[in-house]
């Protein structure tokens, strides 16, 4: 999964900017593909890889602000570089607020545009590997038995082995052995560290 | 008739005849002559009012010789008869000697008063009787040729004009004696019995150094008839030097003067006189004065023309035409008349400066209108900078990739030959892109000044479309432009028919603002009827309220929360100085429909086939 090299997504309605944009992330050894609107983007979603989208503001058709909302409510949402031929103060505000990572206008300097697609990418990167650890951590609770989540959850309350043993009616060695077993589970080590877990768990994204 | 001299034989017989006053004056000459209507004014204004006057007139010298003399005696001995006079005024020489020759049978009683006889003449009668009484003058030829000789100390040439009468020579001889005194002063010469032509060409050959003295004549080389002022009249008009002559009737005929007594004192003097014997005195108990003294008189005219020395002229001196000025004469009038004058001249200048100020304020109004079209297009073009920031921003964002693009492949040492070629053609074709956005928009923003040029309606439609354009999609509004199929000429400034497009696509812009795809749609059309010139902009928005259409052109109506009202008043006054008119049909909810129309531009127009 994370051999994949990153691809970045140009949306753009001239193409005269277009190509040269193209054009020069290619020099420049990244990987980039070109849209001439936000509906051809979305028309040819994008393989799961890692990568961003370098979009222009304004375009026929729904705009890049547009995009970018639509952007949000996928699961694993690219990140956003805008690049506007005009910079409108409340278009740029808005842009911003909904997550870009920049919001640059044209003309831009090489260093600006490479240096903000490069914190896409590592946002992108970022992520992903947020979203790949959650989802281990997901798996490994989802393994565990209601007996040993009960157990858990008592646990991360502040519970000591002889209330869990008595609040759940069953004996105190039963509940240590879970315990064993759920933390060799969850690959925690001591009961506050469980509890970090069960934060994490809490702020999991869906 | 009868009855007339019946009335007047009533109203004046009753008087007792000593109590009637009647003065009969007997003129030498004909009643015409200046001298004696001078003289007779001096008299009438002497006389008391209720003596009567009657006058006869011998007609000397133009009716003479004896059976015309003794027929005369006759004629008023019985014309006098029933009317006699109580006092008799003789004047002149003529009529005392023929008064002399024929008392005894005409008036034997009445007293006589003798008036402008000369001096010279009564020393040569016998003596007078005692009731023939008057003061004898005296021609003052010589007094009169020291006044111009004085008046013209240069003159080294004196010219005398004497005719061909009996009077005449009388003159000519009285001249003759009298101007030896003048002979070391000046040259003198005699112009004598010459044809009036003759001496009028004469005089008017004179030069500066010259002055004329005559007495005038009665009669000239060819027997012509004059009066001497008749004559006296024509020579001073003719005279090219300063005429003088000794007689006061003279002034006013364009000599320069004289010294001479005058006749309407004269007249006064035998007024006086009459009145005296009227009122009973005996003639010898009369204390009269040896003579009527001359006094030097001028015409301040001719002083003026000759250019005379004022100092010259002595204090006593009678200087006639000078009189009161006009102002002193009319002082009243005059300042009414300034006073209108300075009226109607303010009124004029203020009338003047009116219209000076009403064609500076026009000026002004239009220079404003102007400054106010080019202030409303910068303030369009504000609301489109962000749609031509970006057209212009786009070519730039290309050309900078491309460069940098470039700059990385040379760095990276591979032959990319094609590539960079590309690259270059591209930047090239971006910065064409770019500087025609910016010239475009130069034209549109640029101070001109107001053109009055033929162009095509189509073209200047189109030249807009790269503006609009980008601000239609900015705003997500679909604008089709439409030209017409031809190319539709129209007179007038392009920029400011584009500003008015302009005006009116924005306006649809706003107009569809907020609503569904399907409706964000503005189209500009250029029509072309027979005889008119169409600009059409069409938006299907909500439309205009009609308690809103009448008011839409007004200046500072407005229904958007920023809008100064300016835009669809300033288009129309745009559109009607290029004599067109606009107007505005909307349906609620069925969006709006501009169309401006100018009639069709003849004679610039159409472009010919070629």
């Amino acid at each position: 999964m994370t051999t994949l090299s990153p691809l970045i997504h140009v949306v753009d309605d001239d193409e005269s900017l277009r190509t040269a944009l193209l054009r020069l992330l290619d020099a420049a050894g990244f990987e980039a593909r070109g849209y001439a609107s936000t509906g051809d983007f979305l028309l040819q979603p994008p393989p799961d890889r890692p990568g961003c989208v370098l979009l222009d503001v304004r375009m026929p058709g729904p705009s890049g602000l547009d995009l970018q909302a639509a952007l949000r409510c996928q699961s694993n949402p690219l990140p956003v570089v805008f690049l506007t031929g005009y910079a409108d103060v409340a278009a740029g505000v808005r842009a911003m607020k909904a997550g870009a990572v920049d919001f640059l206008t044209k003309p831009v300097e090489r260093e600006a545009l490479f240096g903000a697609l490069q914190r896409a990418l590592d946002r992108d990167a970022a992520q992903r590997a947020a979203h790949a650890e959650a989802e281990r951590l997901r798996a490994a609770f989802a393994a565990l038995t209601p007996r040993e989540r009960a157990v858990f959850d008592r646990i991360v309350a502040g519970q000591i082995n002889k209330q869990i043993a008595d609040a759940l009616g069953i004996a105190e060695r039963t509940v240590k052995l879970q315990r064993a077993q759920l933390m060799a589970k969850l690959s925690a080590n001591s009961a506050a560290e469980l509890g970090r877990l069960a934060e994490r768990l809490q702020h999991l994204p869906d | 008739m009868g009855f007339v001299v019946a009335c007047c034989f009533l109203l004046v017989s009753p008087a007792p005849a000593g109590e009637t006053r009647h003065v009969l004056v007997l003129y030498s000459n004909h009643r015409l002559l200046p001298a004696n209507l001078e003289f007779e004014a001096g008299l009438r204004e002497t006389l008391t009012d209720s003596t009567e006057l009657s006058a006869e007139f011998l007609d000397y010298p133009r009716f003479d010789g004896e059976p015309y003399i003794r027929a005369l005696a006759l004629f008023l001995n019985e014309k006098y008869a029933r009317r006699p006079p109580t006092v008799l005024v003789v004047g002149g020489e003529e009529a005392l000697g023929f008064l002399l020759r024929h008392r005894a049978e005409l008036f034997p009683q009445v007293p006589v008063v003798h008036a402008a006889v000369a001096r010279s003449f009564l020393s040569s009668l016998p003596p007078l009787s005692a009731d023939v009484v008057g003061v004898p003058i005296e021609y003052d030829f010589p007094g009169t040729i020291d006044l111009a000789l004085r008046w013209h100390p240069q003159a080294r040439r004196l010219v005398v004009v004497t005719g061909t009468s009996a009077q005449d020579h009388a003159w000519e001889a009285k001249l003759r004696g009298e101007i030896s005194q003048f002979q070391g002063r000046v040259t003198v010469e005699f112009l004598v019995g010459l044809p009036t032509d003759a001496i009028l060409k004469r005089l008017s050959e004179l030069g500066s150094d010259a002055v004329v003295f005559t007495p005038g004549y009665f009669e000239d080389g060819v027997g012509r008839q004059f009066s001497p002022r008749e004559a006296a009249q024509l020579m001073a008009a003719a005279a090219a030097a300063p005429m003088y002559g000794p007689f006061d009737t003279f002034i006013g005929t364009g000599i320069v003067g004289g010294s001479m007594p005058s006749f309407a004192a004269m007249g006064r003097q035998a007024g006086e006189i009459a009145n005296a014997l009227l009122a009973g005195v005996a003639p010898t108990a009369l204390r009269l004065p040896a003579i009527m003294l001359p006094t030097a008189h001028a015409d301040w005219r001719q002083v003026r023309r000759w250019g005379i020395d004022a100092s010259a002229i002595p204090g006593d001196a009678v200087v006639r035409f000078k009189g009161p000025t006009f102002l002193e004469a009319h002082r009243n009038e005059a300042i009414m008349a300034a006073a209108v004058f300075l009226l109607q001249a303010g009124l004029i200048a203020w009338l003047l400066v009116e219209r000076r100020r009403r064609r500076l304020a026009n000026l002004a109004v239009q220079q404003q209108r102007f400054e106010l079209a080019h202030a409303a297009r910068l303030a369009v073009a504000g609301e489109l900078t962000g749609a031509i920031a970006h057209e212009i921003n786009q070519p730039l964002g290309a050309i900078l990739s491309n460069a940098d693009t470039a700059d990385l492949l040379l760095t990276s040492g591979a032959d990319r030959r094609d590539e960079l070629r590309a690259i270059l053609a591209d930047i090239r074709r971006d910065d064409l892109r770019a500087s025609a956005v910016i010239q475009r928009l130069r034209a549109l923003l640029a101070k001109h000044a107001v053109e009055r040029q033929p162009f095509d309606l189509n073209g200047a439609v189109r030249e807009m479309e790269p503006v609009l354009q980008p601000e239609a999609r900015r705003r997500g509004v679909a604008l089709e432009v439409r030209p017409a199929a031809t190319a539709v000429p129209l007179i007038g400034d392009r920029v400011q028919i584009q500003q008015v497009l302009l005006n009116l696509v924005l306006n649809a812009l706003d107009a569809v603002n907020g609503l569904p795809e399907a409706r964000r749609t503005v189209a500009v059309s250029v029509e072309r009827d027979t005889d008119h010139v169409i600009l059409v902009v069409h938006d299907r928005g909500h439309g205009i309220t009609p308690e809103h259409l009448p008011k839409l052109f007004d200046s500072f109506f407005s229904t958007k929360r920023r809008g100064m009202g300016l835009g669809l008043s300033i288009a129309r006054t745009l559109v009607e100085a290029h004599g067109g008119r606009i107007r505005a049909e909307s349906g609620l909810g069925e969006g709006t429909v501009f169309r401006v129309e100018w009639p069709v531009a003849r004679g610039a127009g159409t472009p010919e086939p070629a």
